[in-house]
């Protein structure tokens, strides 16, 4: 997603604020979070009185938004390390970006929660690699055979539900 | 022949269509902390497995005024020009087709072309895709998809997006209930040019936001299924300008005409301005004496660095820039200077 500030670099940072009911939130990249912040534009003109969030307040309302973490001083640890590129979990966290492709594989667990609030979902469908495309297809093909026996099952249709099953049992052992 | 000066479908309301991948190569840091040795050495692999039909610009050693020329075409990102270490651009002849090796991502493959071509493009990027996935092992999980230094990327790694020419619309104060309303199905809308709530020329780009979960076909069919149904409303608008109305926006678009084929000094804004109501004077019929494609084309031509790469020389001011532009256009439009 764009930043909503300067409309040009990804938004890594998210503000949120709720003042006297009224909500507001913004994704920004850094630079103008930065800059939005040092110019006092960050908070409402409402928000007199109450004391000025402190830019880790930011932060931490920023990994609420992208990590999906709760928005406290103290968080979730992960005390893994990337075996690829030596990155903590707190290392992702401060970055708002993976360093290497096996850090996702390291914080698969810590990142889900972030990638559904982002996407809405966690699974990829669609192109993959020449050389994994054999894979992918039979994991698709057996979710649509599972799909079509739970449903055969539920209608009582018995007989379609035996080769469904077949197929599913010849499938798995290739 | 440049991309930009072929006649597209639809293009009286589309300006082009672009489909970008993001990929990366497994055993290397994503570009931040990647050493300059891995960065040459992940530029050289690209550029081997692209082949020599590619051509290569070491955008590292570019001058600022070169390398934001190339922003300008849409071969290269804003982020892209300004940054430090080693990157470089492959392209093909045509412009078309596009790689930025070590952006944010090792590889973010474009194809953009003119008009509505969605499908084509998508084809060609994945051309282009295989041929890198031939010879380059590219970061992918089975749950993920292709993986990306940015988390908003990972999946699919694709944004497919739609340039569009939307003057009336814009006319009817309708962009931001419309920008709104395709946020709440998963795309975006911005200006294509200019800053703020006025972009300039009257473009828009809609594009996905979303790349994980969906697959490259869903992206694709519901950016199509929301760009058809802004085209059939843009249309729609501009037939409903009729009487009174119709012969003042006819006034407007020859008045267009006169300013750009005459005029001695040209702004940047005025010429956004003329740009649109020739477009749309194009669209309409009114204007048989410029292409589409020529407009187009003096859109990318006219902008501050590419006009200055076309001039004889740098200019010393605004008003000799102008100057630059009006002649330029003149040229190319085949008026006597």
């Amino acid at each position: 997603m764009k930043c909503e500030s300067c409309k040009q670099k990804e938004a890594t940072f998210f503000y949120e604020e709720n003042v006297n009911g009224q909500a507001r939130s913004l994704h920004l990249c850094a630079d103008c979070a930065a800059k939005l912040q040092a110019d006092g534009k960050l908070f409402s003109e409402h928000a007199e009185g109450f004391p000025f969030p402190s830019f880790t307040q930011l932060h931490n309302n920023f990994l609420d938004g992208l990590f999906g973490i709760a928005a406290s001083p103290v968080t979730k640890e992960s005390k893994n390390t990337c075996p690829g590129c030596g990155a903590t979990w707190g290392d992702l966290m401060k970055d708002g970006k993976a360093f290497c492709p096996q850090c996702y594989t390291t914080f698969g667990e810590e990142l889900e929660p972030t990638l559904r609030s982002l996407h809405g979902h966690v699974t990829h469908t669609g192109r993959a690699p020449a050389g994994r495309r054999a894979q992918r297809e039979k994991r698709d093909r057996l979710a649509s055979l599972k799909t079509q026996l739970a449903n055969a099952i539920k209608e009582e249709k018995f007989e379609d539900a035996a080769k469904l099953r077949d197929e599913i049992r010849t499938l798995e052992k290739e | 022949m440049a991309w930009y000066q072929v006649k597209g479908n639809d293009s009286d309301t589309v300006f082009s269509s672009r489909i970008r991948f993001a990929r990366n190569l497994t055993g290397y840091r994503f570009d931040k902390g990647l050493s300059a040795k891995d960065a040459e050495e992940i530029i050289g692999r690209i550029g081997n497995a692209l082949g020599e039909e590619y051509i290569k610009t070491d955008v590292a050693a570019l001058s600022a005024l070169k390398a934001q020329s190339l922003v300008e075409q849409h071969l290269i990102s804003r982020e892209f020009a300004g940054k430090k270490g080693p990157h470089a651009l492959f392209r093909n002849d045509n412009k078309s087709l596009s790689v930025m090796a070590l952006e944010e991502d090792h590889i973010r493959l474009q194809c953009i072309l003119p008009g509505l071509a969605l499908r084509d493009a998508y084809r060609f990027a994945c051309e282009c895709d295989d041929k890198l996935d031939a010879s380059l092992p590219l970061a992918y999980d089975e749950k993920l998809g292709y993986l990306t230094h940015c988390p908003t990327n990972l999946g699919t790694g694709m944004r497919a997006s739609v340039m569009l020419f939307l003057p009336a619309l814009k006319g009817a104060g309708m962009i931001p209930s419309l920008s709104h309303q395709l946020s709440k199905i998963g795309l975006t809308m911005r200006g294509l040019y200019g800053e703020g709530s006025e972009p300039q020329g009257c473009l828009y780009q809609v594009s996905n936001q979303v790349t994980l979960g969906s697959s490259e076909e869903e992206i694709l069919h519901k950016l199509e299924e929301a760009v058809q149904s802004i085209i059939q409303k843009e249309r729609s608008l501009r037939r409903e300008v009729t009487g009174e109305a119709a012969e003042r926006q006819a006034d407007r678009i020859h008045r267009a005409e006169g300013i750009l084929r005459y005029a001695t000094m040209l702004s940047s804004e005025e010429f956004f301005s003329l740009y649109t109501d020739l477009k749309l004077g194009i669209a309409l019929g009114l204007i048989d004496s410029i292409s589409d494609e020529t407009l187009n084309t003096l859109l990318i031509n006219v902008l501050p660095a590419t006009l200055t790469l076309n001039a004889d020389s740098a200019p010393k001011n605004g008003a000799e820039r102008d100057r630059q532009r009006a002649a330029f256009i003149k040229k190319a439009l085949g008026v006597s200077q």
